[in-house]
């Protein structure tokens, strides 16, 4: 109850603000004003503690696509005036948020998620929009006079699962970007906003809904409410609905747009299977599955993919998984016979089957490849159990 | 209205949980263990976990639990299994560490096999950095045993505290013991109607 009314609190203020307290100014020069210098600050301050909190997704290639796929939903000279970054966060939950100075940062869950450079530039310019019209000023603006609320807010959004963690790591301003996001009126402005940008970028907006639809069967899949990009204000169906409408008003003769589905799984691929990894440490069985079974299909002969396959079913233990751990663990083998960790995991299964012989052959063949590994205190222990 | 007065103090007073100087042998009878104490040390116990501290739990303390092996984690879904081998149950606490992205520069430094007074067990290392840019370090031994993970971790901030008194907690390590192997402890919410409102630092709440 108490969580229904925070929520209730946060949804009906937030819900309040206006859209034309600051207008938008995403064509226009974009001077920085004196509350706004500050929350620029503020915002640096928020990113410090982020960026040197090792959560930080680091990949030249992603970071380097990531800017430019941004560059070409914005004309070049707003760069100037608002210095577009974007990071990747190691979180597998589906989220995405922009501080007011431009910084942007996107989970790798959401990004493992995609399925092409439409969604991505989808959910970029919804993100960019949140800075160039100035949703935090807006609601700092409005907000001023209510002493506490961001505390309020940022106290009481911390009990969302997923990236509740993120929000007490953040401040309040991250704290309301990541977590509670803006207002109905703003999220839809920004929907709005960057459906027009994809477009005029030449993206085909039909891949905006799709990103929408995924997020829906997400949060099915994992019964959690995941109030976070697509997530909340206003509510998933109705921006759903948003979106159809725009795609009917949408010319229909003109050219439907381009996707890029190869060349953004080509340069995503790295997080895909890094973030499934993710999923399976946080428990997320299916979604690691989903994440490694992706992968495999830009990269079928990828023997990690195949040995995380195999630890997704060895580490979930349901029926029959063992089995199947088995057979991923034996692809993986046979693709790269050099890998310690895949060798250590057959032990493993054959250790707890009770098929000793097996065991010791694989655990040696392990400690043969990789004789200073952090768990080689473990695998010695288990050969002297499996000695006759 | 005199009874209700005396119901709501009551419950004020237990919601308080007061620490307690305490020193010498503890027997946590509705945890199933007992342990020494270092003289002088404080000592906060509640339904989930024995606390201890020297000079305050944002400085250093030693956290004793009994957790029922099907109890949720707060941050990683997988569960533990009551016939895990240590290395698997020492594999679902680094995940759980892992998933709560409150805990930043997170390192693992060890992760070996241990005997626990004759219980087969694992011992982790890890140092982290809270929200408060404070550098802690770790020391988590832990094993299964019948229905219940038991862990005893110390934890303090990794400049001159955590030294400062690893000896006090190497020394109450090596007392822990279990009262009735194998038992089950009673339900503790049935012992103790007073539920314990307060908010405790994350760090040291019974999220591991």
């Amino acid at each position: 109850m108490r969580y229904v009314l925070s929520i209730l609190v946060v949804c009906v203020t937030a819900g309040c603000v206006s859209t034309t307290n600051a207008s938008p100014q995403a064509r226009e020069a974009f001077v920085v004003e004196e509350d706004e210098k500050r929350l620029w600050q503020r915002s640096e301050e928020e990113q410090e503690v982020l960026n040197g909190s090792g959560l930080i997704y680091e990949d030249s290639i992603l970071n380097a696509y990531l800017r430019k796929i941004a560059a070409k939903l914005q004309p070049s000279g707003f760069f100037s005036q608002v210095p577009f970054e974007i990071k990747v966060i190691k979180n597998p939950y589906l989220n995405a948020f922009a501080f007011p100075n431009g910084v942007l940062y996107i989970h790798t869950g959401i990004l493992a998620r995609m399925e092409n450079e439409a969604q991505l530039a989808a959910l970029l310019g919804h993100e960019m929009t949140h800075c160039t019209h100035r949703h935090a000023l807006k609601t700092l603006r409005y907000l001023k006079d209510k002493t506490g609320f961001l505390i309020g807010v940022q106290a009481a959004l911390r009990e969302f699962g997923g990236v509740r963690d993120l929000g007490t790591l953040l401040g309040s301003l991250g704290s309301r970007a990541a977590i509670s996001g803006y207002s109905q009126e703003l999220e839809r402005e920004a929907d709005m906003v960057g459906l027009g940008l994809m477009v005029r970028a030449g993206y085909d907006p039909n891949e905006a809904l799709k990103l929408f639809k995924h997020l829906k069967a997400e949060l099915t899949e994992e019964k959690i409410k995941e109030p976070f990009f697509f997530g909340t204000h206003p509510k998933l169906q109705e921006r759903m609905e948003n979106c159809e409408d725009f795609l009917r008003n949408h010319d229909r003769d003109r050219e439907t747009g381009v996707k890029n589905t190869e060349i953004f799984l080509t340069k995503i691929h790295k997080a895909i299977l890094d973030n499934a990894w993710l999923d399976l440490r946080a428990g997320r069985f299916q979604p690691a599955q989903r994440g490694a079974e992706k992968y495999l299909r830009i990269k079928p002969n990828d023997a990690k993919a195949y040995y995380l396959l195999g630890e997704v079913f060895r580490q979930r233990g349901k029926d029959g998984d063992t089995k199947r751990a088995k057979a991923y663990y034996e692809k993986a083998v046979s693709l790269d016979p050099f890998c310690g960790d895949i060798h250590k995991a057959i032990g493993l299964v054959f250790y707890k089957e009770g098929k000793k012989t097996l065991a010791r052959r694989s655990f040696e063949t392990c400690l043969s490849l990789s004789p200073n590994r952090g768990d080689k205190a473990y695998i010695l222990g288990y050969l002297r159990n499996c000695n006759p | 209205m005199k009874k209700l007065l005396v119901i709501v103090l009551i419950l004020l007073s237990a919601c308080a949980a007061p620490w307690i100087e305490s020193g010498g042998t503890y027997r946590a009878l509705s945890h199933n263990f007992y342990v020494d104490i270092p003289q002088g040390w404080m000592r906060l116990n509640t339904e989930r976990y024995l606390l201890i501290s020297r000079e305050g739990p944002f400085l250093q303390y030693v956290l004793i639990q009994d957790r029922p092996v099907d109890r949720s984690f707060r941050h990683t879904k997988k569960k533990l299994v009551k016939d895990m081998l240590p290395e698997e149950a020492a594999q679902v606490v680094i995940d759980e560490i892992v998933s709560d992205q409150t805990v930043v520069n997170l390192e693992v430094t060890e992760n070996v096999p241990t005997e626990i007074n004759g219980h087969d067990g694992f011992r982790l290392a890890f140092t982290y950095r809270n929200k408060d840019g404070l550098t802690l370090k770790t020391i988590y031994y832990g094993f299964i045993k019948g229905e219940k993970l038991y862990s005893i971790r110390y934890t303090a901030a990794k400049r001159y505290y955590f030294e400062k008194d690893i000896q006090a907690f190497e020394t109450l390590l090596s007392s822990f013991r279990l009262i009735k192997a194998g038992a089950e402890r009673t339900c503790a919410h049935h012992k103790n109607p007073f539920k314990l409102t307060r908010q405790y630092p994350y760090f040291y709440t019974d999220i591991y």
